[in-house]
């Protein structure tokens, strides 16, 4: 039985509104890692706040180990820690007085809050500043310590909304590997980005969310079958009003598959990125635009995406 | 349970470690206290008319007859409400109850007291001395029995002064304060008509001022006391004003403000404390703890727990710094009992606004408008029996209102007898209050 099963999961805000999740369903088993992939706005953390039993379903059910997130969503609860994006936690209270208030939340009390305590602590090297404000705390210790929190009492499940999103590189990077040793120990993870790297370095199967509608479910592997063999090349132009012209230039071409741009970056989706190169330079020269750099890829998730929806991720 | 006491002791920690909070919460308060203290002193000042008050004279000499003249003058006569009565345990029933302002009670002996030699003057003269004219002729014997009496009288005055009773309820402050005016004008028309009788007997029996006596100097003890307090002297009659009243405590500014302040910055304090529900969710911590195995009920009265808390320590605390500096605030007991039913009074508002508003700026500006509004007609800023009647019944839709009201009671020395209704009437408001908090809260969360 899967740890988290979504049926045909309808969300929709105002009754005459658009669906923000559109009959969407995936299963996540246990110990596994998946990665719920999208642009802002594509429905990624409603669905997360439907499962995290945050919001009901307009239609559709949601199942968390067995149970109803309608129905039972207190039992629904007691298996799941939360990582919002928001950094949600007490400024004004400790790092330890911030996962103890979490702990005593999750229902946690005693010895076992304590040993829980001093393991959060550990594991986001903040042992040293417990008994400090949050207040002072860089931006990079406080996602740390908003991790920690969702990890209190060992969740079977733990859900991560976009729990890179306006950090530095370094605590990014803290981050991902962290979610990786947590895999590694056998937690079962749920994680939307709208980074593309971020869903291939972690994921273990990936579901590709736009407008509401869940457009692919899969393996990286699986997915990247979906485009062939083709390849991308990317553009970075001198000028970046240039793109959009640029990107209209080539779709009329044969040997292009698909373009996209935006922020004078182009990208071609190409069937072999050698034969296409003469003809993307020849076409940019020819609108008077310079190209500072090339980058050939092998497919990958901004091609699935491109593929599957004609935009590239990030548009 | 135990979830909702962690909820709201990180309530009141988060509360108390914000710098910003403590100076609304406790310093401002303090310090308007003491402003107000010393801007309006014990001062009253009020256009009431038909103050009802009631008069029990025992007196039969002519001395109190002028007191019954001030009462009756055109000039007080629209300001009271003269009741002559003969009966003092059923007059002081109607002062305990609060039907009347206060209960003026002249002694059997006023006169003989406040100005002894006049009954001397009758029984040698065989008339009333205030009767008497310069060109009224006497006797050398008349003379000489006149200015001995005067001599003994004099001896006998200091030490047995007359004293007019006023017995006043603390339902009437302003009241009293018009009924005291009123008789100390009256002792001081007593005054000048015993000076004139003396400068007539003077001149009428020379003897007198062959003692070496001046009518100056006749007695030093006539003296206004309050609530057994306060003692000026007031003229140089032998006569006294006692105040009394059910408790033996009077108004005081500072005791006014300082409830007055607690209750209108405790209001400042909940409404914010409501808002913070809006901040959280705002923040994603709402979102995080509604996803922690705690039922949305829970969140919620711990939550609103920690802000009563917060408001009960905080209220405790300007008790015990106002009390630092003089104020009174009623019997301990009482008091904490006053502090809790309004903390929760006004949560119920600070949960109002938090559930109908949508964002924290606009909680916060409902908050402090909601706040301002109901301090001005409540009388958080001046005494609030200066209001127009329809003001008073108006305030009462706040929390601030029956504060002032219960504190006052409390502050005049009655006790918790005195209070229930009030105590009932605030929690009505606040079951009232929380019933439309709670829809909102329903609207919102779902």
């Amino acid at each position: 039985m899967p740890l988290v099963e979504v049926r045909k999961l309808v969300k929709r805000y105002a009754p005459d509104g658009p669906n923000a999740v559109d009959d969407v369903s995936f299963d996540v088993h246990e110990g596994e890692m998946f990665g719920l992939l999208g642009p802002n706005g594509a429905g990624k953390t409603t669905a997360l706040s439907v499962i995290s039993t945050l919001l009901t379903p307009t239609s559709g059910t949601v199942r968390v180990n067995g149970f109803d997130t309608q129905a039972s969503p207190m039992d629904v609860r007691r298996n799941i820690g939360m990582v919002p994006q928001d950094l949600a936690i007490y400024n004004d209270l400790t790092a330890q007085e911030n996962l103890r208030f979490w702990g005593e939340m999750r229902g946690l009390h005693g010895d076992e809050l304590k040993r829980e305590i001093t393991e959060k602590l550990e594991l986001t090297d903040l042992s040293d500043r417990a008994k400090d404000r949050v207040q002072t705390f860089s931006g990079g210790m406080k996602r740390r310590l908003n991790l920690a929190i969702g990890l209190l009492g060992h969740p079977r499940l733990v859900m991560l909304d976009e729990p890179t999103v306006a950090i530095d590189p370094q605590s990014r990077r803290y981050i991902l590997d962290w979610v990786k040793q947590m895999s590694r120990q056998g937690v079962t993870v749920l994680y939307t980005t709208h980074y593309m790297e971020e869903a291939q370095e972690l994921s273990d199967r990936i579901g590709i969310i736009d407008h509401g509608k869940l457009i692919a479910l899969g393996t990286l592997d699986a997915l990247t079958q979906t485009v062939g063999e083709n390849e991308t090349l990317i553009l970075k132009l001198s000028q970046e009003a240039g793109g959009a012209a640029l990107s209209e230039a080539l779709q009329s071409q044969e040997t292009i598959l698909q373009t996209s741009a935006s922020d004078g970056e182009v990208v071609v989706n190409v069937t072999s990125a050698e034969a296409a190169l003469p003809l993307v330079v020849s076409q940019a020269s020819s609108l008077g635009l310079n190209i500072r750099t090339i980058d050939i890829r092998e497919p990958n998730l901004e091609t699935v995406f491109l593929h599957l929806t004609g935009r590239a991720l990030r548009d | 349970m135990r979830k909702l006491w962690v909820l709201a002791i990180k309530e009141v920690r988060v509360t108390f470690r914000d710098a910003g909070a403590l100076v609304t919460m406790l310093a401002t308060p303090i310090a308007l206290t003491l402003a107000m203290a010393a801007a309006f002193g014990t001062g009253h000042s009020a256009p009431i008319s038909n103050i009802p008050v009631l008069l029990l004279n025992y007196d039969t000499g002519s001395m109190s007859h002028l007191l019954l003249d001030v009462f009756q003058s055109d000039d007080v006569g629209n300001l009271v409400a003269l009741d002559i009565v003969d009966d003092e345990a059923a007059a002081r029933e109607r002062v305990d109850a609060g039907e009347v302002a206060a209960l003026v009670i002249v002694p059997t002996d006023f006169s003989a007291r406040a100005f002894p030699l006049g009954g001397r003057i009758e029984t040698i003269l065989g008339v009333d001395p205030i009767t008497l004219s310069p060109d009224t002729e006497l006797t050398p014997e008349q003379e000489s029995r006149i200015a001995q009496a005067f001599l003994e009288t004099h001896e006998a005055t200091p030490d047995n002064p007359a004293i007019i009773e006023i017995y006043a309820s603390p339902d009437w402050r302003i009241g009293t304060a018009v009924v005291k005016s009123i008789v100390t004008q009256a002792l001081e028309m007593m005054n000048i008509q015993v000076q004139g009788i003396m400068q007539v007997m003077m001149k009428l029996a020379p003897g007198m001022r062959q003692a070496g006596q001046e009518p100056s100097t006749m007695a030093s003890g006539m003296e206004n006391s309050f609530g057994g307090e306060e003692r000026t002297t007031l003229s140089d009659l032998p006569l006294r004003l006692d105040i009394t009243s059910t408790t033996g405590r009077s108004f005081n500014w500072l005791d006014y403000s300082a409830a007055s302040m607690a209750v209108l910055f405790l209001m400042f304090a909940v409404t914010s404390g409501g808002r913070t529900l809006l901040i959280e969710r705002q923040n994603g911590t709402l979102p995080r703890l509604l996803v922690s195995p705690t039922p949305a009920l829970a969140i919620l009265v711990g939550k609103m727990g920690g802000i009563v808390l917060t408001g009960v320590l905080q209220a405790l605390i300007l008790w015990g710094a106002t009390s630092l500096i003089g104020a009174y605030w009623g019997a301990p007991f009482t008091v904490i009992i006053a502090i809790f039913v309004l903390v929760l009074s006004a949560s119920s508002i600070g949960a109002l606004i938090s559930a109908w508003a949508k964002t924290p700026g606009q909680a916060g500006a409902i908050g402090t408008a909601v706040t301002l509004v109901g301090a001005a007609l409540s009388g958080s800023f001046f005494e609030r029996w200066n209001l127009p009647i329809w003001v008073q019944y108006l305030s009462l839709a706040t929390p601030q209102a029956w504060g002032i009201e219960i504190f006052a009671r409390l502050q005049s020395g009655k006790g918790l007898s005195h209070i229930l209704p009030w105590l009932g009437g605030t929690l009505l408001l606040t079951c009232v209050y929380y019933s439309a908090a709670l829809l909102g809260f329903r609207r919102q969360f779902e």
